[in-house]
């Protein structure tokens, strides 16, 4: 029998295929590796990104559920909880050891409970409502906080990006 | 594309060098002489040996490992940027022995490096791909052993050269051989582990305290390695600056791999002695599905205080990390060991935590809220007084307890039960808030909210109940006691409101339908009088004593308080009137024996009898 994590990932892949949220698909990349895979990710309704198509690469440890995967935006993305290389920060995704914001308590890492479907969601609520107060981007957190209409052109612009227009 | 184009110039390079060296020499031994002496054509030469090795390399790679993903390659080209920044500091040391040997060696060393961490990654894989075939296990099977000998045989090599030729730089090599012998062993032992763990239908659940075993080992084996290469480097060379980071990421590679295996055990040593295993019933009860791995629990399963289930090693795999319950965050070691540190063994500890558990799971709060209170009005039934509310901020002891309540099993049988006066009902009204009349009123957050203060809670009040119920042994005692030397002496109750008390608790009332007899006690001869009435005080302080202790202790715990007000249940001893005439025979020869044998009215040894 192969380790917990193959199977453990083996067991949510199949559960998004068989169930999957709206506005989100994932999956390996490849069949033989089950640790890379790729996400596609609409942008919630009537929100900014509303009507793009992202998709993300999920990278999971070895000890998978024990830590937590990472998730990288494969495509451009203004966004103040996505750092400009396309790295997702939020919470669930820190292991409970280490703080990259310092601001965030213990009950909202990582723990074993997580999935991927919960992460991906929480991206998808992410999208819908920015986080200001831990930016990972930082100079998309002051266009949110400051000029909100730029970051809404500039959001659509991604959202078209996005969908090859 | 690229590197293709480039070897096919080598060639071409090297055929135009040793054509014009034959056309120009027209003889074999002419012509090498001319191309080691010409500087431009042992430069297209030296390409070309480059070009071969690398040539040889894919085409190795081919066999052993066939298509490298791309993670592999990554880590390959990482790991060998470091190796050649290595490679280079290294011939910085060995400027004098530089030649084209050496450098070659240096590539093969290079070369077999980049061999052992694709094997590395390789069975590292095996962990990751549902599918294993068998040309895998050929391959790593004859990677591994080849890649064995090789090391073997350049340590021994290595060995054989310094022996015979003094330190040179084939110490390097011989000290690099080994810690490439070790990674082998490492990859050797992972590649088991992981085979006999396919073959199981079932996870193995020792799997990963046997890899972090083997890891502590080989890491523990590094270490050694790197220092005495370091100290020997020191003595014969110079500080072999390229060394250290190797040196340094084996150590703390070592470092973690002894905090695991510290983590592990602790965590394992937890699992074993707090936490029970799960019933049957608890698997088939619930949604039986291990949120850590997200397999249906069978066997083996364990429960923490908070309820819920997982599986024993994937459990013991998160204890290792975090000693939090993975579902609610509740960390479960902290409470447990404030338990633990007043003195209670595991298994009492397991007691109460079942105990704790089947009431949280039946009538959670109700049950929770009636508990002091009916300890309290038990209490009070006991002593028949009043418990003084003075408030102290220190806890009860539980050491004062203890020696009182070892000798009681013996005279608390002998002493016939009192008429307890059930006055339960009386003592509700006070100091508890009334438990909420509908749950189901309440959302699922507010609930779980509840349950972790009143999980709190209730730990706080079980524990208080333990010394209680101590302290109920041991003033049973003093009672029965007290009563047989009453009885004795003829005057069956004592008044504590005539005897000092020194924690202010001349408040306190005790109604008495005899007290008249008190007069009695002081017309009595002072000769007789004198230790009876020290006893009394004695056992009346301590007892009073005792009852400070609980109520302080008491107050501290969330929604108590301890009932200031009480009428206090009338009783008596039917059996002195009835015997007064026979003992007082009695209590007259005793009290004789009693003032010769305990002069000093020593407390200590109460047992008169």
């Amino acid at each position: 029998m192969a380790g917990s994590a193959l199977k453990r990932l083996m067991a949510e892949y199949k559960q998004l295929t068989l169930n999957p949220p709206e506005g989100i698909i994932a999956g390996p990349i490849n069949e033989d590796n089950f640790f890379e895979w790729e996400a596609l990710i609409m942008g919630p309704k009537d929100t900014l990104f509303d009507g793009g198509v992202f998709p993300a690469r999920l990278t999971f440890p070895p000890d998978y559920p024990l830590s937590p995967p990472k998730m990288r935006f494969t495509c451009e993305l203004f966004h103040p909880n996505i750092y400009p290389d396309g790295r997702v920060c939020i919470s669930i995704l820190h292991a409970p050891g280490d703080d990259p914001m310092g601001y965030e308590t213990s009950a909202e890492r990582w723990s074993p409970v997580q999935s991927v479907e919960k992460i991906l969601l929480s991206v998808v609520s992410m999208l819908a409502e920015p986080n200001d107060e831990s930016a990972a981007n930082v100079d998309a957190a002051k266009k949110w906080r400051e000029d909100r209409k730029q970051f809404e052109e500039i959001a659509k612009a991604t959202v078209r990006k996005s969908l090859g227009l | 594309m690229r590197s293709l184009m480039l070897s096919g110039l080598s060639f071409a390079l090297t055929a135009a060098v040793i054509g014009n060296a034959y056309y120009q020499k027209k003889q074999f031994y002419p012509s090498v002489v001319y191309i080691t002496k010409s500087n431009p054509s042992m430069a297209v030469i030296y390409i070309q040996a480059f070009v071969f090795v690398i040539l040889m390399g894919k085409l190795l790679r081919k066999i052993f490992f066939g298509q490298l993903r791309a993670a592999e390659m990554e880590h390959l080209i990482e790991r060998s940027w470091y190796a050649v920044t290595e490679t280079c500091l290294a011939f910085t040391v060995f400027r004098d022995d530089f030649s084209p040997r050496f450098v070659a060696l240096f590539t093969l060393l290079l070369f077999l490096k980049c061999f052992h961490w694709l094997a590395e990654d390789r069975v590292d894989f095996m962990e990751r791909s549902p599918v294993i075939s068998f040309l895998f296990h050929v391959r790593v099977w004859s990677l591994l052993i080849f890649l064995g000998l090789l090391d073997m045989y350049f340590v021994n090599h290595a060995y054989y050269s310094t022996l015979l030729k003094g330190p040179t730089v084939q110490l390097v090599f011989g000290f690099e051989y080994a810690i490439l012998l070790t990674v082998v062993a490492m990859t050797f032992i992972k590649y088991v582990l992981h085979t006999i763990d396919l073959q199981n239908e079932n996870p193995w659940d020792n799997k990963a305290v046997y890899l972090l075993y083997t890891e502590l080992f080989m890491g523990f084996t590094r270490v050694v390695l790197y220092i005495c290469f370091m100290i020997i480097m020191i003595k014969v060379h110079t500080f072999p600056l390229f060394a250290i980071r190797p040196m340094y990421l084996a150590i703390r590679s070592f470092k973690k791999a002894l905090h695991d295996v510290i983590m592990s055990r602790r965590a394992i040593r937890n699992m074993n002695t707090l936490y029970p295993n799960a019933t049957e019933e608890e698997l088939a009860s619930g949604d039986n599905v291990c949120i850590i791995c997200r397999e249906e629990m069978t066997t083996s399963c364990k429960k923490l205080p908070c309820n819920h289930i997982f599986h024993t090693s994937c459990l013991r795999s998160w204890f290792q990390r975090q000693q939090t319950c993975p579902t609610c965050r509740l960390d479960s070691t902290t409470c447990l060991e404030d338990i633990r540190t007043d003195g209670l063994s595991n298994r009492e500890l397991l007691n109460t935590l079942t105990l704790t558990r089947t009431q949280l799971s039946k009538h959670r709060l109700a049950r929770i809220r009636s508990l002091p209170s009916l300890f309290t009005s038990l209490f009070c039934c006991v002593t028949g007084g009043q418990p003084s509310a003075a408030p102290s901020t220190t806890g009860p002891p539980t050491s004062t307890s203890t020696p009182a309540a070892s000798p009681s099993a013996g005279a608390a049988a002998a002493t016939p039960p009192y008429p307890f006066v059930p006055s339960m009902p009386m003592f509700m009204p006070f100091g508890f808030p009334p438990p909420p009349s509908n749950l189901s009123g309440l959302s699922e957050e507010e609930l779980r909210t509840m349950e972790g203060s009143e999980r709190a809670n209730v730990e706080a009040r079980i524990q208080w109940l333990r010394d209680i119920q101590a302290l109920l042994d041991g003033a049973m005692v003093l009672i029965g006691q007290y009563n047989q030397v009453a009885a004795s002496m003829g005057f069956n109750e004592w008044n504590p409101g005539s005897t000092s008390f020194p924690r202010g608790t001349a408040s306190t009332k005790y109604r008495h339908k005899h007290s008249d007899r008190c007069t009695h006690l002081e017309a009595a001869p002072p000769r007789q009088c004198g230790p009876k009435e020290h006893y009394q005080t004695r056992y009346s302080q301590f007892f009073c004593e005792c009852v400070i202790y609980h109520f302080s202790g008491l107050e501290g715990a969330t929604g108590f308080t301890a009932p200031r007000e009480m009428e206090v249940p009338e009783w008596e001893d039917p059996r002195e009137e009835e015997h007064e005439d026979e003992m007082h025979e009695v209590r007259r020869r005793r009290l004789q024996r009693f003032s010769q044998d305990h002069p000093s009215g020593n407390t200590d040894n109460l047992d008169l009898d």
